[in-house]
């Protein structure tokens, strides 16, 4: 799948996360994640993220993370949402998203 | 046997109650993915509820998603996330005629097929919500053996009637609850009453379950974390009802162990109904 | 069923009932309505309007919250409601105006400050990285030199005005970068706008052409610059424009000078000149820019200027026109605004 177009998942409410997502000009994969509590989880969210980026074969793009101290699962959900909004799909393969 | 007294509402597209519902212990948990979530947010909230439905803490309480309806652009989709992401039940809204019970077991079916779950593993429960869903109830309840609940759905049903809600006694929802209650006697599945709105009115909210609870209902929609535990109590068998259970228990295990086919307490016969119902008196009030 | 705030918008143009209420709501958080706010996201409680947040394209100003509703939740749902609003409508890289004391608030929304007018206003950007990236970007087509020019361009239409600037710039300097306002607000649309531009410096050879971007002269950082009555616009919002030129713009590219040619007409474009003088040449950490105002090149003692050709073409005076842009912008107005009218003929 390829991001294609600008897109948005999310909101800013607690355990919750917004996921802003862009193609890239530069052909690279570019994750920005901003976090209350980035010192003890932000290498666990980032985990998370690029893990489920990597199932989704998505290989560039600009995400812009703004985590509201999401749980894993939630985290999962609204970068698939982000990413399926970003690539127009309107199918999805479910076996990638677990 | 599976205590269904709370089902509690959590929105599908609210990350905080899909992150703490499990918290309040209701005895069933249903992920809402239509009148909840806007026509703009349904597909997050899908992708929300697939992940949520695997997450440990909801391996030990039932859980239930309520799809859109089969002919919305959302339905089927949302029908793929529930059975594949391991929803206990799938709760169709608007039920009105088995017809459309038999198409979702079908489309359910077909789903557990391509994903590998047990077939049969998914069960459904329907949702009445109009005068012909109250009128097919009991070819509702009884249109597949997957089917385990039945619930009533007051204000669109009353909306259907072209009337609302009186408060006090009710008499617009006394057909309504009596239908759906004889359909799921009639099938062996568990009726659930109306959703009580006002969050705020915890008198209101006691004086309708005890009288869904007279009537007979197995169980009550819940929309808000406090009313289930307020419900939980109102379930409670009294110390009376219990006493009474335990010695209808023990006269059946007495009369097992000494290999009589019949059970009999104080001079009565036991039936196997009243049997079960002192089991389900046990359960309430170990739940409680 | 449940009682819980009701969120919904509103568009000033309507002039519907909430407008009055959201002025009272401003005005006791210290704030003005911006007359540039296309719509508005209220939220409702028990009958009373809470919180406002106004939207002016992608840009977010006009946020206030009752007192007594703040430090709750409800200022990340106002904040999810609007860039939400955003989003459906097309934006997603959003700026956010606020009075510097507020500024921690929208750290919350996910919002970073990009410059700040100190004490008085911050613009903000959704991003923790876009401005450096976009730097990033410009830095990469660094050319060497010391002397290095920057020329900001609407050009609506080229003119022999704007070509005499760049070639004055680009004659007394190692480089010059040349920027185009990309905002799609003028008579002509910015790829003709750009065309004419790239045609008409063709001939320069120490000369970079840059496609503009929202951080310069775009309706986050100078909504003024749009407005359609030319009035006098806040000291402030030229001196965001300046700011971010100064502090991140210009040290990407290493430009020293900036060039700019006098403004007798626009009341707006000449205010702007003077703020420039002040804020990229004042004191502060950042290294300042030297602004060199060019004397308009004239043609019989009169100022060359887009507002004029704009005028001539509506009198469809090409004679006229002549005079006063470069045959490539000549051949452009002739092909497409003389053709048409004479097709309607």
């Amino acid at each position: 799948m390829k991001v294609i177009k600008e897109s948005l998942a999310g909101t800013l409410e607690s355990s919750d996360l917004l996921v802003k997502v862009a193609p890239s000009d530069k052909g690279s994969l570019d994750i920005a994640i901003q976090s209350e509590v980035i010192k003890q989880f932000g290498k666990q969210i980032e985990r998370v993220v690029t893990d489920t980026l990597n199932k989704l074969s998505i290989t560039e793009g600009s995400f812009v993370i703004e985590d509201k101290g999401a749980l894993d699962c939630v985290i999962r959900a609204r970068v698939q949402a982000a990413v399926l909004r970003a690539t127009g799909s309107e199918d999805m393969d479910w076996r990638k998203l677990s | 046997m599976k205590l269904r007294r709370s089902m509690l509402f959590v929105p599908g597209d609210n990350a905080a109650a899909l992150s703490t519902a499990f918290v309040y212990q209701p005895d069933s948990i249903m992920f809402d993915l239509e009148d909840a979530v806007s026509p703009r947010e349904k597909d997050s909230a899908r992708l929300l509820v697939f992940q949520a439905l695997q997450h440990p803490a909801y391996h030990e309480i039932e859980t239930v998603v309520r799809i859109n309806e089969l002919n919305t652009e959302f339905g089927l989709k949302d029908l793929e996330a529930a059975v594949r992401g391991g929803a206990q039940i799938v709760r169709l809204p608007k039920t009105d005629t088995a017809e459309e019970i038999h198409e979702l077991e079908a489309h359910v079916a077909r789903i557990e097929k391509a994903c590998g779950r047990s077939a049969g593993g998914t069960r459904l429960m329907a949702a009445i919500e109009s005068a012909s869903g109250v009128v097919n109830a009991v070819a509702i309840a009884t249109a597949s053996p997957r089917m385990v609940a039945i619930a009533l759905a007051g204000f669109d049903y009353l909306v259907d009637m072209h009337t609302r809600r009186s408060g006090g006694s009710e008499p617009e929802l006394f057909y309504a609850r009596a239908a759906v209650l004889h359909a799921a006697r009639a099938a062996h599945i568990d009726a659930f009453d109306v959703v009580y709105g006002d969050v705020n009115d915890d008198e209101g909210f006691l004086r309708e379950v005890a009288i869904a609870k007279g009537l007979g209902f197995d169980g009550k929609s819940l929309i808000h974390p406090k009313q289930v535990e307020l419900l939980h109590r109102a379930y409670a068998p009294t110390p009376e009802e219990l006493e009474h259970a335990k010695r209808v228990l023990a006269a059946a295990e007495a009369a097992h162990r000494n290999g009589l086919g019949v059970v009999a307490l104080d001079g009565k016969m036991i039936d196997p109904p009243v049997l079960e119902e002192a089991e389900m008196v046990l359960e309430r009030a170990e739940a409680a | 069923m449940i009682a819980k705030d009701d969120f919904y918008t509103v568009q000033p143009k309507d002039v519907p009932p909430e407008m009055g209420e959201i002025r009272k709501l401003l005005a006791t958080n210290e704030l003005e309505l911006d007359e540039q706010i296309e719509v508005f996201v209220v939220c409702r409680r028990e009958g009373r309007l809470v919180a406002c947040a106004g939207l002016d394209h992608y840009t977010i100003k006009c946020v206030a919250v009752a007192e007594d509703a703040r430090g709750e939740s409800l200022s990340l749902e106002l904040g999810s409601e609007v860039i939400k609003l955003a989003a459906e409508r097309g934006h997603f890289h959003l700026f956010l105006y606020t009075p510097s004391h507020n500024q921690q608030w929208f750290r919350g929304w996910g919002f970073h400050r990009l410059v700040e007018v100190p004490h008085f206003i911050v613009l903000m950007e959704n991003s923790p990285i876009a401005i450096k990236q976009y730097c990033e970007s410009l830095r990469e087509q660094r050319p060497p030199g010391k002397k290095i020019a920057g020329i900001v361009l609407n050009a609506n239409p080229f003119t022999l005005g704007h070509q005499y600037l760049v070639e004055k710039a680009a004659a007394e300097c190692d480089w010059l970068h040349v920027f185009a306002v990309r905002e799609d607000a003028s008579l002509f649309s910015y790829p003709d706008r750009f065309a004419l531009v790239e045609s008409g410096v063709k001939h320069v050879a120490n000369l970079t052409l840059h496609h503009g971007s929202d951080y310069i002269i775009s309706r986050a950082t100078f909504p003024g610059y749009f407005l359609k009555e030319k009035e006098i616009v806040d000291h402030s919002w030229a001196a965001i424009d300046l700011l971010l030129f100064r502090q991140y713009i210009a040290p990407a590219l290493g430009i020293t000078h900036r060039f700019v040619g006098t403004e007798p007409f626009d009341a707006v474009t000449n205010r702007y000149n003077a703020d420039m003088k002040y804020w990229l040449q004042a004191a502060s950490p950042t290294p300042p820019i030297e602004v060199v105002e060019v004397p308009r090149a004239s043609v019989h003692g009169v100022p060359i200027s887009a507002s004029l050709v704009r005028r001539l073409l509506a009198q469809q005076d090409f004679s006229a026109i002549k005079e006063l842009v470069p045959a490539t912008t000549l051949q452009f107005l002739e092909n497409k605004y003389s053709a048409h009218l004479s097709a309607t003929r």
